[in-house]
């Protein structure tokens, strides 16, 4: 079937800091063996688009990963799989540029995603573990109250 | 037939070293009551008793159990123990006179069993028992030659349940595990009682002397005819008994079928109220599928419940407001219609044509040319971002706007669809849960059965109903045979008897056979009577002694109504609307104390037969105004009633001893000096010692330590 959109960021290298790679490997169902109450997220990009959106929200300023070591752990190909994520993030680069132009620079906006990502995830996991049930519960329960604000 | 006991010694006879009791023989007061505790010797005197009446028969485990009689603390420097034990009864025969005048005619006779036990090396036996019987006559005793005849005349070995009674064993006529038994027990006593085994070996006996008349009268053959129908009468009556004996046999079997289907059933519906095994098993496996469905569910909800993480109303709801400025940026741009639009094929036409839109050259050699060329090769670029620019914003907008729509459209937001998945994970949870539950319950009632197989029950429920039924039907053939039999008979004797007038030889054996036929009428009909009748009347009294026993008890005479004996010697008990209830869980221990005590008395007095009962604490487990009722009933119905009581059984019922005690005397163990007695025994310890003191009384052999001091060591 015909690809109805085009997926600028297909190259690109989706990253996240060394030092976060305990809760990517905890939250993330990566592997079958792990439970969904335990490790809440799907796939790792979703745990990093949840980090995205928390920062997006809370207004965080990204973090600069040219002063990390990162790991790289997909290729923007993977929005594939959920194509709405591709425009999303635009509209999330133009929040944080102000410039309509910046949209048309695909590299400064992989490069503020990793960076915003890398801000909102120890947002997420302090959703994950505040709280004295498994963490998908605590984390809806998280959700739900920040919904409520 | 009257028995009466009037005196007893011991010696040597295990505790019962050497003590002798007389019994009261007062009309008025026939109570005897021996005052005891508990390992004083009660039940050894009850054990002694029979002992000395019915010998080893009569002994605990029976002839083929070893029980010591020696005192256990026998000392072999004594010698080895000879054991004694002597009673005097007073046994009386009825006597009609000419004139059917009754006779009582008692005469006192002396029992005396003795035995020898060897004791070697901490091991005994019993070497030989010998019983001699005297009987007093004016001159002295005189001894009988036929003792044990003379005593199973009198005291038949069925009786000895109904004469002599333990307390801890009084329940043996209603309870028992194994019903056939119980009911073996009940209706022996019974037909010993009632003489029924007399009555049907008379019975046997006039069968027989008929045939021996009839035979007499085939021998004659005086007259041919007499002969060929005597032969055929013989035949007829050879027959008669053939099917007799198949009738009997068939009663027989049949009971014990009734039985066997009885407990049968009594057992599938004991499973059954635990549960159909099958059916259990069934619903395990059922619920093991709606568990597994349950489970598959709970998977799938969760990983809905993930999937919230992921979807696009997750990214919506959380970014809402902070996109706005965005989305009001696009909208803006949107309205201002800024974004870029160029026509880069006109321009790149106008480049190739190399004239201006305004008609000027373009192209290289012309200086200003080539600035038109310039500006309109910049236009194409700008135009080429631009375009992009607008393609990605164009993008951006409709996919933001679609974005809102779905918000304006009513669409769920996340946090409801998260209720939707909490609320179908609470509830799998809690279907699992009980699911869970159920099964453990299930499994719990599964393991309960055991082995019981329900299937395995109905089969043998089958098998036996079926051979009932083609058992009773060879009975009623039988029946039937019998009845077409017993008309040729009587045909054939109206005719023999006719020829057998005809001949003044056959007279007298047509008298014979005519008062033969006479008996076995009679006989008949008392033997119908007391299967019956005395039946009934040992049921009806029962019943009476039986609720007169309860009647105060509130609790137990709300619950039962009426006591009777089946006509399959069963004591049942019925409680309100004509309910059987099971004696053994449905009235309490004093209730079933007192529904064997009533059956002892009524069987008893219905056969008439003067006997003592001596019964071996009848009131314990009970209290208050039932226990009264029971002592004042056994006190006025029975001949003459010899209990052994605790101290405790005495209390509260001192006044109704006062009224109805012609003797009560104290038994004493040495043994419990210092712990519960007063004083020190003269005799030697470990035996029972008696004293003459009553209810009220207390001696220095007797007076028993009061308990309070060793309470208030404890305080």
């Amino acid at each position: 079937m015909t690809q109805r959109y085009h997926n600028p960021f297909s190259n690109a290298r989706l990253v996240y800091p060394i030092d976060q790679g305990d809760y990517y490997n905890r939250f993330a169902k990566n592997q079958s063996s792990l439970r969904v109450d335990e490790s809440p997220f799907p796939r790792m990009i979703d745990f990093w688009w949840a980090g995205l959106l928390l920062a997006a929200r809370n207004e965080l300023k990204p973090v600069d990963l040219n002063e990390h070591r990162t790991r790289y752990f997909a290729t923007g190909s993977i929005l594939d799989s959920d194509p709405w994520r591709i425009q999303y993030l635009r509209l999330i680069a133009l929040q944080f540029k102000g410039e309509p132009e910046s949209l048309t620079n695909h590299a400064a906006i992989i490069a503020l995603a990793n960076g915003l990502a890398a801000a909102g995830v120890p947002c997420v996991v302090e959703m994950l573990t505040g709280g004295d049930e498994p963490p998908i519960w605590n984390l809806s329960n998280a959700v739900e109250r920040l919904l409520a604000e | 037939m009257a028995v009466k006991i009037l005196r007893a010694r011991f010696q040597n006879f295990r505790l019962l070293r050497d003590v002798e009791i007389d019994f009261s023989t007062d009309a008025d007061k026939p109570l005897t009551v021996i005052r005891a505790e508990n390992e004083s010797g009660k039940t050894t005197l009850l054990v002694g008793l029979q002992w000395g009446l019915y010998g080893e028969d009569a002994l605990p485990g029976g002839r083929d159990r070893d029980f010591r009689l020696h005192p256990i603390n026998w000392e072999a420097s004594a010698g080895q123990p000879s054991i004694s034990v002597e009673i005097d009864l007073e046994l009386s025969s009825f006597h009609k006179t000419r004139q059917g005048k009754i006779l009582n005619r008692p005469e006192v006779f002396r029992v005396s069993r003795m035995a020898r036990e060897t004791l070697t090396a901490g091991k005994w036996r019993r070497d030989a028992t010998s019983l001699t019987l005297h009987r007093r006559a004016s001159h002295g005793w005189e001894r009988e030659l036929f003792p044990q005849r003379i005593l199973d005349e009198h005291l038949s070995l069925d009786l000895r349940e109904v004469f002599f009674t333990d307390g801890d064993d009084v329940l043996r006529f209603i309870e028992s595990t194994d019903a056939s038994s119980r009911r073996g027990r009940v209706e022996n006593a019974i037909r010993s009682l009632l003489a029924l085994d007399t009555i049907e070996a008379a019975l046997s006996h006039i069968k027989t002397t008929s045939r021996k008349a009839n035979a007499a009268a085939k021998n004659i053959g005086a007259n041919e005819s007499i002969e060929e129908v005597a032969t055929e009468l013989d035949q007829v009556e050879s027959e008669i008994e053939q099917h007799e004996s198949i009738i009997d046999d068939a009663a027989a079997e049949l009971s014990v079928l009734d039985v066997k289907l009885a407990e049968i059933n009594a057992e599938i519906s004991k499973a059954l109220m635990k549960g159909d095994k099958a059916d259990l098993e069934r619903r395990r496996a059922r619920n093991d599928a709606a568990s597994n469905e349950a489970n598959k569910d709970k998977k799938t909800a969760e990983e809905a419940h993930s999937e919230l993480f992921r979807s696009m109303e997750f990214s919506r709801d959380i970014t809402a407001a902070p996109l706005q400025k965005a989305m009001d940026m696009l909208a803006d741009l949107r309205s201002k219609e800024q974004f870029p639009k160029a026509s880069i094929p006109l321009l790149q036409d106008v480049l190739q044509a190399r004239v201006c839109f305004c008609g000027e050259a373009v192209h290289d050699a012309d200086a200003s040319s080539e600035h038109r060329r310039r500006r309109i090769q910049d236009l194409i670029e700008n135009s080429r971002k631009a375009d992009e620019l607008q393609s990605v914003l164009t993008e951006v907008y409709f996919a933001t706007n679609a974005l809102s729509e779905i918000s304006s459209a009513g669409a769920s937001t996340w946090s409801e669809q998260f209720e939707a998945v909490a609320k179908r994970r609470d509830d799998l949870e809690e279907r699992i849960d009980e699911l869970g539950k159920e099964a453990s319950d299930l499994d719990a009632q599964i393991r309960q059965l055991g082995d019981v197989d329900i299937t395995l029950l109905q089969d043998s429920q089958r098998e036996f109903a079926a051979m009932r039924d083609s058992k009773r039907d060879a009975r009623v053939r039988s029946e039937t045979m019998r009845a077409n039999l017993l008309d040729q008979s009587e045909s054939l004797k109206r005719r023999r008897d006719r020829l057998l007038r005809e001949q003044t030889k056959g007279a007298n054996i047509l008298a014979n056979l005519n008062v033969a036929q006479d008996v076995k009428d009679v006989l008949d009909r008392a033997y119908s009577r007391m299967t019956h009748e005395e039946l009934n009347k040992v049921s009806n009294l029962m019943n009476g002694y039986f609720l007169e026993m309860i009647g105060s008890d509130p609790e137990q005479s709300s619950i039962i109504r009426r006591a009777a004996i089946s006509e399959r010697f069963d004591i049942l008990v019925y409680g309100t609307d004509d309910r059987e209830l099971n004696p053994d869980r449905d009235i309490n221990g004093a209730s079933r104390r007192a529904l064997t005590l009533a059956f002892i008395m009524a069987l008893t007095k219905v056969s008439e037969v003067a006997a003592p009962n001596i019964i071996d604490t009848p009131l314990g487990m009970m209290s208050g105004y039932v226990k009264r009722a029971v002592l004042k009933t056994l006190a006025r119905e029975s001949s003459q009633p010899i209990l052994f009581l605790t101290r405790s059984e005495i209390a509260e019922c001192e006044d109704i001893i006062d009224e109805t005690a012609g003797r009560v005397i104290t038994l004493t163990n040495t043994a419990h000096y210092p712990l519960m007695l007063e004083f020190p025994p003269a005799a030697a310890p470990s035996q029972v010692v008696r004293c003459d003191c009553d209810h009220h009384a207390d001696c220095r052999i007797c007076r028993r330590r009061a308990y309070e001091p060793i309470v208030a060591n404890y305080i």
